[in-house]
């Protein structure tokens, strides 16, 4: 077999792709710092990221350290954002916390849109009954509202981290895997995948190469939909107490075990609380400034 | 753009309201609904002066010469739904409400944990100790207009100790020979052997009297001040004042709405908000939030009700007395009732026998300071040099899951590090899985005497011996407590029994807990009592 045309076009084409890969990564930044909206979202995430990474450089108590002389108190310069009942640092658990819920989340997400991307590559091209069958079944778990859906997978499971995060994949993996169908079943019908299947080129080829590219706009931002979705669903999984166990600093979790406390210590519920919404509003702005980086219409 | 960055700071402050919104609704868990498993058994008052009945001694009818009063008012009380309405399978706490407002016991127990005359009028007990014999009060009828008569009362005892049954008074009354009706108003127990607290026993929750051959339990004809007006599961329960009560002038209230409420922030919020006129068992964070609230007394007593920290002995890691030291000399039970009761309630000293029984509490045997190092060498010793790792298992309901992450930084640092199972409470008591664990944390509500947890907790055969402690100087010194008639004898042997768990018992009990309570000040005459299922509304009067 000699080297086609079609061939040395692809070469190229990948060259072209790697340039071009680079010069969007930092055309997607200045995109998302040229709005102001996405710039916040964008600074927000990278905040809490950075939180999650430096958590036990920054933070300046251990998550449960209990320091029973200075137990409920408020925010002071030497506990800024005050202390539980429990004489636990508030500031330091939402800091240490960060890394809980963005690994789950992040993980979780990850996970999720990997087999989602499999399962919706493959379903939309070969089409027929394994389309129709898992089409179908995804159906029926979509039909189930995620929370609901999450509590029960739970009681089966039990409530761990390693849960949580299979949890996220089973609810957001039939999500994922539906939109990359949509995609497929426009794109598989173009002329250069119709060209690579009469080449005779392998199934997985054409997936990866011809159609797995023009997916991922649309996967990057459905990914950071989910991703925003799933920080919510941790804590609310958390703030119900079927995640996590305590005392793990889970925000959800310190919400919830600070209810009874609103009306004493309310910053014990205030302060994790607020870092859950504005970790929400800020991944979900960031997920907009994508959304209008790689769909737009130029 | 300004619009836009208007619409983005309307989007964040309404993101924030929402995600704090979601946090302060939820079902949640209900602090303090202690009384399921290990306290499902037996009764419940509170324990301040444990005064015992003489031998011989002829009590008194109470007299009741008060005006003729009219009952007016309704009481709402805020309470968790009801289940069981059967007396012989009541637990909890509303279900002990209603059940001892519509019907009565033979005798009662006072908040001062006195025995009282209820449906006996007076009572005579033989000089050794084993015939009792109560004289009921005449003109007492059913809700149905029918008399009670002496064979009213050895039915339901009868029934109560039925050895075919399971019902939960079946080993209480295990030690009853006879039960006789030898007069129409007269009912005689003969005892198989001496028994000090035996009028506390008649005083068990589920001791209410029924009819004679009642078919169905469950369609309440009782005696009590009380009837049933309406019925609505999951919502409320409506009582109206019995006209026919056999006790003059009361009760006071024509009506008591008990409304069921499965969360307790929602419980004080609808006091607060005039919905409800009586909170009881409020979690103490929520409780110190009424503080000062116009129109609103709060009252708190202290109780013998604890969480129990027990490891069991029948196999690793606490089958080496060696652990057990260890856990006792790395818990700092000073800090620990602070921050978890923030010092309301007692401190505890690994003894279910609490401060309330003043006669028999004793504080002479010290508690070891806490002492890490020591802690570390002996688990050293017991074969665990690097430290040990095991599942401390509880339920979510009352400040356990506070302890629980109190115990586990104390635990650390000796060494023994903690995984926190926290489980509902139904998981937690289901199946008798509160029993299988290595290690748990188990609510034990109030009793009016100690010797019940020795009985059912500690003993070598007790049923629910959670720790599977099998101490025969223990069992010896617990049978002389129960049994001898000698108050300085039984007082000697509580003493004892305190030394032996400090010094060995596989249990940690670092707080008993007050119970809170509040009542809108319109209301006067309540008084809680330490279990407040038990709690006797038919004083309270409106005043206002």
């Amino acid at each position: 077999m000699t080297a086609s045309p079609l061939f040395d076009t692809q070469e190229e084409q990948g060259l072209q792709s790697t340039v071009d890969r680079s010069s969007g990564r930092s055309k997607l930044i200045h995109s998302l710092y040229s709005r102001p909206t996405s710039a916040i979202g964008t600074s927000i995430f990278l905040i809490f990221l950075l939180l999650a990474l430096l958590g036990p450089i920054i933070a300046p108590y251990a998550e449960n350290q209990q320091i029973v002389s200075d137990a409920r108190q408020p925010p002071s310069s030497e506990h800024v954002f005050g202390t539980d009942n429990l004489g636990r640092d508030v500031y330091s658990r939402v800091v240490l916390g960060a890394r809980n819920i963005l690994l789950l989340a992040g993980l979780g997400t990850l996970l999720a849109v990997l087999s989602g991307t499999v399962l919706g590559l493959v379903s939309g091209y070969r089409g027929g009954l394994l389309d129709e069958g898992l089409m179908r079944f995804f159906d029926g778990l979509l039909a189930i509202p995620a929370l609901l859906f999450a509590l029960l997978l739970l009681g089966i499971l039990g409530p761990s981290s390693s849960s949580v995060l299979m949890v996220i994949v089973i609810v957001y993996t039939p999500i994922v895997a539906r939109v990359v169908r949509s995609v497929v079943l426009s794109v598989k019908q173009r002329g250069y995948v119709e060209a690579a299947r009469l080449q005779g080129e392998r199934q997985s080829v054409i997936l990866w190469r011809e159609i797995f590219p023009s997916v991922l706009p649309v996967l990057a931002v459905e990914s950071a939909l989910r991703f925003s979705y799933a920080i919510f669903l941790v804590a609310s999984l958390g703030f119900l107490g079927v995640s996590v166990q305590p005392p793990t600093p889970d925000w959800g979790l310190m919400v919830k075990e600070s209810r009874n406390y609103v009306d004493q210590l309310p910053w014990t519920m205030f302060f994790p609380a607020a870092a859950i919404a504005i970790l929400v509003v800020g991944v979900n702005l960031m997920a907009d400034g994508i959304k209008r980086f790689l769909l737009a219409p130029d | 753009m300004k619009s836009r960055y208007r619409s983005v700071s309307v989007l964040i402050v309404l993101l924030t309201v929402l995600a704090l919104t979601l946090t302060a609704c939820g079902g949640g868990s209900t602090p303090e609904s202690t009384q399921l498993s290990p306290t499902q058994e037996s009764s419940a008052v509170l324990p301040a002066e444990t005064s015992l009945p003489e031998t011989a001694t002829e009590q008194p009818a109470p007299t009741s010469e008060q005006p003729t009063v009219i009952p007016e008012g309704a009481l709402r009380v805020a309470m968790q739904s009801l289940v069981q309405t059967d007396p012989a399978l009541i637990s909890s706490d509303t279900e002990v409400l209603v059940a001892s407002h519509v019907y009565d016991y033979l005798v009662d127990v006072d908040p001062q944990n006195n025995i009282i005359p209820r449906l006996a009028e007076k009572w005579t007990i033989s000089d050794d100790g084993l015939t009792y014999i109560f004289d009921l009060h005449t003109e007492v009828t059913f809700h149905d207009g029918s008399r009670l008569t002496a064979e009213d009362v050895v039915w339901t005892f009868n029934r109560l100790r039925d050895p075919s049954k399971d019902y939960p008074t079946k080993d209480l009354y295990s030690k009853i020979a006879n039960i006789e009706a030898t007069g129409d108003l007269q009912v005689t127990f003969t005892l198989t052997q001496t028994n000090p607290f035996f009028l506390y026993d008649l005083s068990d929750n589920h001791a209410l009297i029924l009819q004679a051959d009642t078919s169905d339990p469950t369609q309440i004809n009782g005696t009590g001040p009380f009837t049933v007006d309406s019925y609505s599961p999951e919502d409320r329960i409506t009582l109206k004042a019995n006209p026919n009560y056999f006790m003059e002038g009361q009760p006071r209230l024509a009506n008591i709405e008990v409304i069921f409420f499965a969360d307790d922030t929602a419980m004080v919020d609808a006091l607060r908000g005039g919905q409800v006129d009586l909170a009881m068992r409020i979690p103490t964070p929520l409780y110190q939030s009424l503080q000062g609230e116009a129109g609103i007394n709060p009252i708190s007593i202290p109780t013998n009700a604890f969480d129990l920290v027990r490891l069991r002995t029948d196999r690793e890691p606490g089958n080496d007395p060696r652990v057990i030291q260890a856990f006792k000399l790395a818990t700092d039970r000073e800090s620990a009732f602070q921050l978890v009761e923030q010092g309301l309630g007692a401190i505890g000293r690994d003894s279910p026998v609490g401060p309330l029984y003043t006669a028999y509490y004793s504080e002479d045997t010290p508690i070891p300071e806490r002492d890490i190092e020591k802690a570390k060498q002996l688990l050293a010793d017991a074969g665990y040099p690097n430290g040990l790792t095991i599942d401390l298992h509880t339920s979510d309901t009352g400040n356990r899951q506070d302890l629980a992450a109190v115990l586990k930084e104390q635990w650390a640092e000796a060494g023994i590090n903690v995984n926190i199972v926290v489980e509902p409470e139904s998981v937690y008591f289901g199946d008798n899985g509160w029993l299988e664990v290595d290690l748990g944390i188990t609510n034990w509500g109030s009793r009016p005497y100690p010797q019940f947890y020795l009985d059912v907790m500690l003993v070598c055969s007790a049923v629910w011996n959670e720790s599977r402690f099998c101490d025969a100087e223990f069992d010896e010194q617990a049978r002389l407590a129960g049994t001898t008639l000698n108050e300085d004898e039984r007082i000697q042997a509580y003493h004892e029994i305190q030394r032996i768990l400090i010094e060995r018992g596989p249990i940690i009990i670092t707080s008993f807990w007050p119970l809170n309570t509040a009542i809108h000040d319109q209301f006067e005459g309540f008084t809680p009592k330490a279990f407040a299922g038990r709690t006797d509304l038919r004083e309270i009067r409106l005043v206002k």
